[in-house]
C-alpha cells in the first residue's frame, strides 16, 4: 500500500528514464525500462499472490456453510444482475483510465484531468454499489461471524474493494496534481503507474466475481443430512470446546 | 594479501565527498544511503541476535538436568516461541539485509538502491516490528504458542490474553518491512547495473540477493494473509481457523478449518527456509572463490541452482504436515518435490568442493567459517532429505531430531556464513581488519560449541526426546547428551564474546585495511574502504565476471562468460571491450568524464520515511494497548490506530511531494 502510493509522484532517485526530473547524470537504466515502472511489476506480481491466498481461503470454505446447514446461504444473499452492473462500471473505468493516458501522452491535459475524474466517478460508483450491498447484506443477517460463507465472502471482497479506494485516492491526487500544472507531458509515466494498478485491480474483480457470484452454488435441498457428510467430527468437537467455555 | 593498486578507478581520498557526510542523531534518522542503513540493519541484527541467544541459553540451562525447574512451563513456551522468532525475523533476516544493503549497489557499481527512501522506510518499519514484538516482555504477554503458531491454539478460546496478539502484529510489521525491501532490490539489481554487467556477469551474491526478495515478494503475502485472518478471528470473531464459533452466546458449527492456517503458513514457511539460507550460499560464493584463488567453478549452474532451489521451494510445503493425515498420494507427490531439491542443492555442495579443488587455498577466519557452512549444511541437508521419506518424517516429528536438522540448516549454514560475511566484508565496512588470531579462536569455539550442541540432538531425538517440552524425566536416559548440549551452548556464547571484542577492538584499531586487503575480484573491492558516500566517482564498465582479477591478472584469468563482451547499457550497445586487452585499466571505460565529485548528485536526506513506519508502529500498537476506539457504524478502531494511519498517510504524501533533491 506505502509502496504504491509512493510511486506516483516520487523520483527516488531518478534513475527512469523519463526526462521530466533533468538530472543528466543519472545513467539510463539496464533494461531501458523506467525504474519506478519495474517496482509497480514486482509489487502487482505480489499482490497477485495475496489475492492469491484469500481466493484460495474463499475457495476451501466454498459452499461449507451449506454442507453443515448454517445460513444464510450464497444462493439467498447474492444478487447477480446487481453486482453484473457494478462489474461492468468497473471494467469500463479501465476503458477511461487508458483514454486518461493517451491524453497526456499527446499532451491534451484537459483531456487528462476529464478522464482522469471519470475512472475516479467510476470506480466511486463501484465502491459505492458494494458499500450498499455490504449494508443489504448484513441486514439480510450476514455477518463476518455467522457462517464461513459471510467471513470469507467480506474479506475476500472487502480486500478488493480496499484497493479500488486506494486506487481512487491515488486518481484525485494526479488530478489534483494535473490542475495545479504539475502533471507535464514527461511525467506521463506517474499516470501510466497508477493505470497499471488500476488495470490490475479491474482484472483480479473478474477471478473474484467468477468465482464468487457466476458459479452456481449448489442448492441445499441437493444435499444431505449434514452429519451424514463426514463433518461429525466437527460437531463432536464443537461440543467439546462447548464444554470448555461453559 | 597484499593490496593492488588500481589506476584511475579508485575513488582515492583526494576527491572530496560532495557534501561533507553529516554525523550526529538527526543524520542516522534522515540518512537514505544504502551503506547507512545496511549498518543499521546489521547492528540491529547483532542486537536481536543477542537476544534470541540469551533466550537459548535460558533454554539449554533449563534442560541441563532432568526435572529442572529453573523456569515455569509458561515462561519456558514464551522462550522457544521468542527465540525462534526472533531468530529468523530478527536476526538473520535483517542481517542479510544488512549485506544486501551495503555490498550489492557496490557490486553492481550502482550510486544507491533504486528507491532510497523505500530502503530507509523498509528498516524503520523492520524496526518497529521487532519493538512491537518485544515490547510483549514488559506487558507479560510474551507469545507462547510457537513461532509457527498452530491454530486452533491460536484462538482466543486458547490464547484469550494478548501474547498471540502481540506476535501476529509483530511478524505482520515486520513482513511489510521484508516486502518493501524486496520490491527495492529486485528493481536495483534489474535496473541498475553498471553499464556492461549483464545478468551472467553479475556476483553470484547479487544473484543470490535477487532470488532471495523474489522468494520474498511472492511467499511473504501468504503469511500477510495468514496472519491478518488470523487477527480477524481474535479481533473481530472470525472462525476462520477453527471449526466452530461462539455468535450470541450460541455455539455454531461453522466448519472453520484449523489446517488451512498450516496451509498458509508453509506455503510460506518454507519459502522462508530459502530466504534465510540462499544469501548465505551467495556469501560463501563469493567468499570460497576469493580464498580458492580461482573462479567459481560452474558460475552458470550455480545461478540456475539457486533459481531452481526458490521455484521448488514453493512446491514441498506439506512436507512439514506429513502427520495431518492429507492421505498417500498428497504425501508421495510432497515427498517427490523434496527428494528433487536435494538436486540442486547437492549441485552446490559439489561447486563449492570443486571451486577450492586445485585452488592454491588460504585460510584467514572468513574462509573458516565459509567451509563451516559447507561441511555443516551438508550435514543438515542429509537429515533434511531424510524427512522427504514420509515414515521417517512421522517418526522424527517433533522430535529433538528435527532441532538438530534445522539447526545445522539454519545455524551451522546460515550464521556461519553471516560470521564469514562479516570477517570478509568488515574490512569494506569499518576500514580495519577483525584480528584474525582472535577470529580463528571465535571459529574453533563455535564450531565446536555448535556441534557439541546440535550433534548429540540427533541421538536425542532418535531417542524419543520431544521437542517443546519444559523437562524431562530422569529414567528417560536423555539426561547425557543434555549436558553435552547445555556445555556446547556456552562455548558458543564465550566465542560470540570473543566476536564482540574483536569488534570493538578492530574499531579502535589505527592501522588501515586497504581497498582490496584479500586481493578478491568484485567490484566493491575497487573502492576506498570505507567507500565514499556516492560509491564510484566513475561509473566502471564491466566486461568480465571477476573485473578487478581481470584487471590484474588479465583476462585469460577469468574465464569467458558466453556472451559477447559487448559492452551494453539500456539494451543498446555502447562499447565493445577488447578481451586480448591485458593491459590493466584499459579495459576499464569511463562514462563519465567530470573534473571533481561535485557534479555526482545524491539524493537528499528525508525523515518522512521514518514518520511513515512510526504511524504503522502506533497504529499496530493502537490494538495491543489500552485505549478508547472510536466506533462509526459497523466498524470500530481504536484511536491510537486511528492516529497511526493518519501519521502514515501524511508520511507518505510528504515523501511524495518532497523533492528528491
Amino acid at each position: 500500500m506505502a509502496t504504491a502510493i509512493e510511486l506516483e509522484t516520487s523520483h527516488g532517485t531518478g534513475h527512469g528514464d523519463d526526462a521530466g526530473h533533468g538530472h543528466a547524470e543519472h545513467p539510463p537504466t539496464s533494461t531501458g525500462m523506467d525504474s519506478r515502472k519495474l517496482l509497480m511489476w514486482a509489487f502487482l506480481a505480489s499482490d497477485t499472490m495475496f489475492f492469491g491466498a484469500l481466493i484460495a481461503t474463499y475457495m476451501t470454505y466454498r459452499g461449507r456453510s451449506e454442507e453443515l446447514a448454517v445460513p444464510p446461504y450464497p444462493f439467498d444473499i447474492l444478487d447477480i444482475p446487481y453486482t453484473s452492473i457494478s462489474a461492468f462500471v468497473l471494467l469500463m473505468s479501465s476503458l477511461t483510465m487508458v483514454l486518461a493516458l493517451s491524453a497526456i501522452q499527446r499532451g491534451n491535459y484537459r483531456g487528462l484531468r476529464v478522464w482522469l475524474l471519470a475512472t475516479a466517478l467510476l470506480g466511486s460508483i463501484f465502491v459505492g454499489g458494494q458499500y450498499f450491498e455490504f449494508t443489504e447484506f448484513y441486514h439480510e443477517g450476514l455477518t463476518l461471524q455467522g457462517n464461513m460463507f459471510g467471513g470469507s465472502f467480506f474479506i475476500l471482497t472487502g480486500f478488493h474493494g480496499t484497493h479500488v479506494t486506494i486506487g481512487i485516492i491515488w486518481l484525485m491526487t494526479l488530478f489534483v496534481v494535473s490542475l495545479r500544472g504539475g502533471l507535464s507531458r514527461e511525467k506521463s509515466m506517474n499516470v501510466e503507474i497508477a493505470g497499471l494498478y488500476w488495470h490490475f485491480v479491474d482484472i483480479v474483480w473478474i477471478v473474484i466475481f467468477t468465482l464468487v457470484y457466476l458459479i452456481p452454488y449448489e442448492e441445499v435441498e441437493n444435499l444431505a443430512e449434514p452429519a451424514a457428510q463426514g463433518y461429525l467430527w466437527l460437531s463432536t468437537m464443537a461440543s467439546y470446546a462447548g464444554s470448555l467455555i461453559r | 594479501m597484499a593490496a593492488i593498486v588500481h589506476p584511475q578507478r579508485v575513488p582515492a581520498p583526494a576527491y572530496a565527498a560532495p557534501k561533507p557526510e553529516a554525523t550526529g542523531l538527526w543524520s542516522w534518522l534522515t540518512t537514505i544511503d544504502h551503506k547507512r542503513i545496511g549498518i543499521l540493519y546489521g547492528t540491529s541484527a547483532i542486537f536481536f541476535f543477542l537476544l534470541g541467544g540469551l533466550e537459548a541459553l535460558i533454554i539449554r540451562t533449563q534442560l541441563i538436568r532432568p526435572e529442572n525447574s529453573l523456569v515455569s512451563d509458561q515462561r519456558y513456551n514464551e522462550l522457544f516461541t521468542m527465540h525462534g522468532t526472533t531468530m529468523i525475523f530478527l536476526a538473520i533476516m535483517p542481517m542479510s539485509a544488512a549485506f544486501f544493503n551495503y555490498i550489492v549497489p557496490l557490486q553492481i557499481g550502482a550510486r544507491d538502491v533504486a528507491f532510497p527512501r523505500l530502503n530507509a522506510f523498509s528498516y524503520w518499519v523492520f524496526l518497529a516490528g521487532g519493538i512491537i514484538l518485544n515490547l510483549s516482555w514488559f506487558f507479560n504477554m510474551v507469545p507462547d504458542t510457537g513461532w509457527y503458531g498452530y491454530a486452533p491454539l491460536t484462538s482466543i478460546m486458547f490464547s484469550p490474553a494478548d501474547n498471540v496478539d502481540f506476535w501476529a502484529l509483530g511478524i505482520q510489521v515486520l513482513g511489510l518491512a521484508s516486502l518493501a525491501a524486496a520490491f527495492n532490490f529486485i528493481v536495483t539489481i534489474i535496473n541498475l547495473r553498471a553499464p556492461g554487467m549483464t545478468m551472467m556477469r553479475l556476483p553470484i551474491f547479487t544473484w543470490a540477493t535477487l532470488i532471495v526478495n523474489v522468494l520474498i515478494a511472492m511467499a511473504f503475502p501468504a503469511i500477510t494473509i495468514a496472519l491478518a485472518l488470523l487477527s480477524f478471528d481474535r479481533f473481530v470473531g472470525t472462525s476462520f481457523f477453527s471449526a466452530y464459533n461462539l455468535v450470541d452466546g450460541n455455539l455454531i458449527t461453522t466448519g472453520g478449518d484449523p489446517l488451512l492456517w498450516q496451509h498458509l503458513f508453509w506455503v510460506f514457511g518454507h519459502p522462508e527456509v530459502y530466504i534465510l539460507v540462499l544469501p548465505a550460499f551467495g556469501i560463501v560464493s563469493e567468499i570460497i572463490p576469493t580464498f580458492a584463488r580461482k573462479p567459481l567453478f560452474g558460475y552458470a549452474v550455480m545461478v540456475y541452482a539457486l533459481a531452481a532451489i526458490a521455484f521448488l521451494g514453493f512446491g514441498v510445503w506439506v512436507h512439514h504436515m506429513f502427520t495431518t493425515g492429507l492421505g498417500p498420494t498428497v504425501d508421495s507427490v510432497f515427498a517427490g518435490t523434496t527428494m528433487l531439491i536435494a538436486i540442486p542443492t547437492g549441485v552446490k555442495i559439489l561447486n563449492w568442493v570443486a571451486t577450492m579443488w586445485g585452488g592454491s587455498m588460504v585460510f584467514p577466519t572468513a574462509m573458516l567459517f565459509a567451509i563451516g557452512l559447507v561441511s555443516q549444511f551438508t550435514i543438515g541437508g542429509l537429515s533434511g532429505v531424510m524427512h522427504a521419506v514420509v515414515p521417517v518424517d512421522q517418526q522424527h516429528n517433533d522430535s529433538y531430531f528435527v532441532v538438530a536438522h534445522f539447526h545445522y540448516v539454519l545455524f551451522g549454514g546460515s550464521i556461519f556464513a553471516i560470521f564469514a560475511g562479516i570477517y570478509y566484508w568488515w574490512p569494506k565496512i569499518s576500514g580495519h581488519l577483525l584480528d584474525e588470531r582472535l577470529g580463528k579462536m571465535h571459529f574453533w569455539l563455535q564450531f565446536i560449541g555448535f556441534n557439541m550442541t546440535f550433534f548429540p540432538m540427533h541421538f536425542l531425538g532418535l531417542a524419543g526426546m520431544p521437542r517443546r517440552y519444559s523437562s524431562y524425566g530422569e529414567e528417560s536416559g536423555w539426561w547425557f547428551w543434555n549436558v553435552v548440549a547445555s556445555i556446547g551452548a556456552y562455548l558458543i556464547a564465550i566465542s560470540i564474546l570473543l566476536f564482540l571484542y574483536n569488534v570493538a577492538r578492530s574499531l579502535r584499531d589505527s592501522r588501515r585495511a586497504g581497498d582490496n586487503p584479500w586481493d578478491a575480484g568484485t567490484l566493491e573491492w575497487a573502492m576506498s574502504s570505507p567507500p565514499p558516500v556516492y560509491n564510484f566517482r566513475d561509473i566502471p564498465v564491466v566486461t568480465h565476471r571477476d573485473p578487478l582479477w581481470a584487471e590484474k591478472y588479465g583476462s585469460h584469468a577469468v574465464p569467458a562468460d558466453e556472451g559477447t563482451l559487448d559492452v551494453t547499457l539500456g539494451g543498446a550497445k555502447v562499447g565493445e571491450a577488447d578481451v586480448a586487452d591485458e593491459d590493466p585499466g584499459k579495459q576499464i571505460e569511463h562514462r563519465m568524464d567530470t573534473d571533481d565529485t561535485h557534479d555526482i548528485h545524491m539524493p537528499n536526506p528525508s525523515f518522512y520515511p521514518l514518520v511513515a513506519a512510526l504511524g504503522i508502529f502506533l497504529a499496530a500498537l493502537g490494538l495491543l494497548v489500552n485505549n478508547p476506539w472510536i466506533t462509526f457504524q459497523l466498524l470500530s478502531l481504536p484511536s491510537l490506530s486511528v492516529l497511526g494511519l493518519l501519521i502514515m498517510i501524511f508520511g507518505i504524501y510528504g515523501w511524495s511531494f518532497e523533492p528528491a533533491g
